[in-house]
């Protein structure tokens, strides 16, 4: 009896088991067929991203050539080592492990991490944009042992500067500011790209187009394979009017005389190319390349004498003394005066109640207008400006270059001043007293000028009137030849008499080889003309009061714009120097300038590296 | 002993789906752990020697008459408890579990044998009782079950231990254990969870089961191999990327892809189609175990049948379910499929017993 119910009960459970089992084998079925089938898509795309990379390939910049074709900034290879926190398991412990086998601080490391936190995870945040080799293989063996396999080491080309040389004028890269992307469409977080001076303003030009590579990781996040590599296209090759023998002239000009913060600017006074350009104290570009550090950037721009600031397009400075000329030029062109005209310097001059001196206290007795610029005399400048009024002193002043913007094509130029009653008006609501005009006839009062707006003003005595646009680009070459790039054209031209104007070049010349303070810039057979001009940088009461008790530098300024030969000029420019006691010690930096310009152009040796002595008695 | 006769009631269906099986797990592994980059591997040519290994066994296994085996069963039960301890106190140790005896140049996993001796010994047991089995007849049964289990747990190896209880509840079940107990113990093991995840449980193996849960909550910890299974299972597709061709098995997105996630290799590279065939054929398999367990002569036989069936089916049912990324990651390996030795023998040799008990069911 029992056998055959017991038999029955389990027919009967192995047939439960047996629908049981068919059930669940349907639900897996359908499972896989909802995962494999429906959801597959999604689950795809996780797939390949799990396994592609998109590495991105910096292109190199473009290379800056001289205008002789000598290469003078250009790239090299460096590693950079990033995080890849698509591969990260555990972000903290990557950041410490990286920081302790790079020697950096992890709170660096992880401050970086955190600047890039909102970008997409597969993005390279890169640490270290220039690592040194036992940084590279250091991180490759810890990579290989699979114990960071979110780091990615890449060779990227890095930006190699000259040392020293005309750090101004070609600035520096550095990688795009939050900000930065914002406001451009083909710029993204972790581009490198010009942040001051010609890699700034041609930046469109030099940047190229970044290659991609698309790569197999495994999941130790090794490259396996490529899949596609897009090539990244090197950014334009661009010649610069620069002439690197004039600008290593300047540099070592600078070296030699010392510690002196100035600045330089050599123009070709036939159309604005600029031929050397320099601003001290410089800094080393190269620190930015390679994504600069926090001390060095403090030490930067917190460094008193500013290295950061680009003297010769940003610094404002009284022109003193070499605003005569265009006082002279106003009024002779104004008809006021002739070049013959005469003063009589007693050493001093009253106008309006009030005592004007000349720096010769003896006085110059009667002096005409050539013999007024060559010994600078304050009162024949006195006489004519009150004689010819601040507007046409403005209008003439900003017709040869002075207190307007060069257009030279480097970012941030600042604005000189030379007033006018209409100035006055605008911005102190009160009128001009002609009695203010008086200090303007020597280049004192309100005016103040940049040394790039000075050099465009001896480029447009040089040539005759046209005030040209200093600028620095040469020809470009997109890898299909050598373009060259017209000359801009001039910002004004104005038709000067030629008499008038060879008065002041007469002058000029004086100044250096006659009776004058220039002399130091004296090159026998060239005809060099200049002028100095020794700017106060506090009135001589104060600078008795403050003797002793400050350890800001209270020393004069020192110019000394000039062009060469005095007639026909090849070259024009000016050298500033901050607290340079004297015109005449800028000559000094001139004049090696000059001898390595004209050596060059017959093709006489170079001259060697000048010994300058400056005179640091006021 | 082996009479000629029995040769033709050997069932070949079941044979020829077993070795079919087999063949997949062999060319999976093949594949999953192929590295281009550093010649291939010959993991797979071990698995030929285990399957070869296994065919002998299970020719043992279906030469003599099962009664043999099932009335030595309490030597076999014996020797097995003794290897167990063996192994716990002697066995080598490997990701820190002490797992294995070293056969020169092959590790034996005894605890692969367990399933098949505490099937033997339990079929034996309630074999012999008449009627539905009494609660001290469970008592002693779950006894027997729970003294190997507790050994193989303690290893510690909780995914192979666990493969016991089906063993005898389906033994149990199938001897007429009444529906009423079945609810006790389901309703005991639901009191008893919140227990054991307090207590019993390592941090390793709560992590598992609370990132199951949320796989997200640890993407790149816990969580990770749960939804690399899915993304290796989901990428797929209906045909799969080709042998030899899945991203996230060739380039070890998936752990131990030729062990715990083979069927996720399989699922990759050949697609919801090749998935079909699989389950096809171990549904198939289990089908025709059950009529061998429906056709056998006396209760042993089914029992016996049932027995080794069951840790079969829970282990291929967890498996797949795990390597779809759809259960917490047990280190439960797919049998037949999945790399390894002592698996391939005793299951080969559990169904030698199968086949055993279906040819012999004409004997007396």
């Amino acid at each position: 009896m029992a056998f055959h119910e017991e038999r029955r009960r389990l027919g009967l459970r192995l047939s439960v088991l047996q629908y049981v089992t068919m059930v669940l084998f349907s639900a897996l079925a359908m499972s896989f067929w909802y995962l494999q089938v429906v959801q597959h898509d999604r689950f795809r795309e996780m797939a390949e991203n799990n396994h592609q990379r998109t590495l991105p390939l910096r292109a190199p910049r473009g290379v800056l050539f001289d205008r002789d074709g000598k290469v003078l900034v250009e790239n090299r290879h460096s590693y950079s080592i990033s995080i890849v926190r698509e591969q990260t398991k555990d972000i903290n412990r990557t950041i410490r492990l990286l920081a302790q086998v790079l020697g950096l601080e992890e709170a660096s490391v992880r401050e970086i991490v955190e600047r890039h936190r909102r970008e997409p995870s597969y993005r390279p945040i890169t640490i270290v944009q220039d690592s040194s080799l036992a940084q590279v293989a250091a991180v490759t063996a810890r990579r290989l042992a699979s114990e960071l396999p979110d780091i990615v080491v890449q060779q990227v080309p890095t930006r190699q500067y000259p040392e020293m040389l005309a750090a101004h004028l070609f600035g520096y890269v550095g990688e795009v500011s939050d900000t930065q992307v914002g406001g451009a469409a083909d710029l993204k977080s972790g581009d490198i790209i010009g942040q001051s001076g010609v890699e700034k303003i041609y930046n469109a030009l030099l940047k190229g187009e970044d290659g991609a590579k698309h790569v197999v990781v495994n999941s130790t996040g090794r490259e396996v394979r490529t899949l596609e590599e897009v090539q990244p296209t090197e950014g334009k090759r661009l010649q610069l009017t620069i002439d690197f023998d004039i600008q290593k002239a300047i540099e070592d000009a600078f070296d030699a005389i010392g510690d002196f913060n100035g600045a330089a600017v050599i123009l070709d006074p036939s159309n604005g190319e600029v031929l050397g350009f320099s601003s001290r104290p410089a800094y080393d570009p190269n620190a930015f390349s390679s994504g600069i550090d926090r001390a060095t950037w403090a030490a930067l721009t917190t460094d008193d004498d500013r290295p950061l600031n680009d003297r010769a397009i940003q610094g404002r400075y009284s022109p003193a003394s070499t605003f005569k000329m265009a006082v002279a030029l106003a009024a002779m062109e104004e008809g006021i005066i002739t070049p013959d005209f005469r003063v009589s310097c007693p050493g001093h001059a009253t106008f309006y109640g009030h005592t004007f001196a000349c720096w010769n206290k003896g006085g110059h007795g009667s002096i005409d207008l050539r013999h007024a610029i060559e010994q600078s005399c304050n009162v024949y400048f006195y006489t004519v400006a009150n004689m010819v009024g601040i507007d046409k002193i403005n209008k003439w002043a900003t017709l040869l270059g002075l207190g307007v913007k060069s257009g030279i094509d480097l970012p941030n130029e600042v604005q000189g001043l030379v007033p006018s009653s209409e100035w006055k008006q605008r911005v102190k609501k009160e009128k001009w007293y002609a009695g203010e005009t008086v200090s303007v006839g020597i280049g004192q009062g309100a005016v103040a000028v940049t040394p790039v707006s000075m050099a465009v003003y001896m480029a447009t005595l040089a040539n005759g009137g046209t005030r040209v646009t200093p600028h620095l680009l040469k020809a470009v070459d997109d890898g299909t030849g050598w373009k060259p790039l017209p000359t801009p054209p001039p910002q004004s031209i104005v038709t000067i008499n030629p008499e008038h104007l060879q008065a002041i070049r007469d002058g000029l010349f004086l100044v250096v080889n006659g009776a004058g303070t220039g002399h130091n810039a004296q090159l026998a057979g060239y005809d060099v003309s200049g002028k100095t001009g020794t700017a106060q940088v506090i009135s001589n009461a104060g600078k008795l009061a403050a003797a002793g008790n400050t350890t800001k530098d209270l020393r004069d300024n020192g110019w000394f714009p000039f062009f060469a030969p005095r007639d026909n000029p090849k070259i024009a420019g000016v050298i500033f120097l901050e607290h340079g006691v004297h015109g005449s010690n800028a000559a000094a930096i001139a004049r090696h300038v000059l001898d390595t310009f004209f050596a060059k152009q017959e093709g006489r040796p170079l001259p060697p590296k000048p010994v300058i002595v400056p005179n640091l008695k006021p | 002993m082996f009479e000629r006769r029995l040769y033709h009631h050997i069932d070949w269906a079941l044979l020829i789906a077993l070795f079919a099986l087999c063949a997949i797990g062999v060319a999976m592994i093949f594949s999953a752990t192929s590295d281009p980059t550093r010649g291939n591997s010959h993991l797979y040519v071990t698995q030929l020697y285990a399957i070869g290994l296994g065919t002998i066994a299970m020719v043992v296994t279906l030469s003599l008459n099962y009664r043999w085996f099932t009335d030595k069963s309490h030597l076999f039960y014996i020797a097995l408890l003794a290897v167990l301890l063996y192994v716990l106190f002697l066995g080598t140790v490997q990701m820190g579990a002490r797992r294995w005896i070293p056969l020169g140049g092959f590790n034996l996993q005894p605890s692969e044998f367990a399933k098949v001796g505490v099937a033997l010994v339990l079929a034996k047991y309630f074999g012999e009782t008449r009627g539905m089995p009494a609660w001290s007849d469970l008592a002693i049964a779950g006894g027997l079950t729970c003294l190997p289990l507790a050994l193989i747990a303690k290893e510690p190896d909780l995914g192979t231990a666990v493969t016991l209880i089906p063993v005898f509840m389906a033994i149990a079940y199938l001897a007429g254990m009444q529906m009423r107990i079945l609810g006790y113990m389901a309703l005991s093991l639901v009191l008893i969870a919140p227990v054991a995840w307090k207590f019993a449980l390592k941090d390793y193996q709560k992590s598992r089961i609370s990132t199951f849960i949320d796989p997200s909550q640890d993407a790149k910890g816990a969580g990770y191999q749960q939804i690399q299974a899915r993304i290796t299972v989901g990428s797929g597709g209906l045909a799969g990327k080709g042998y030899m061709q899945g991203t996230q098995g060739q380039l070890r997105f998936l752990p131990v892809a030729h062990n715990d996630f083979i069927f996720s290799v399989l699922a990759e590279e050949q697609g919801f189609a090749g998935v079909l065939v699989a389950l096809g054929l171990y549904l198939f398999v289990i089908l025709r175990t059950l009529e061998a367990a429906r056709l056998a002569k006396d209760r042993l036989g089914s029992y016996l049948v049932l027995g080794v069936l069951a840790s079969f089916t829970f282990q291929v049912i967890y498996n797949i379910t795990m390597s779809a990324g759809l259960a917490p990651v047990k280190g439960l390996t797919l049998p037949l499929m999945s790399y390894g030795g002592s698996s391939m023998i005793a299951t080969l040799a559990a169904f030698g017993l199968v086949l055993n008990v279906r040819m012999r069911r004409f004997t007396n």
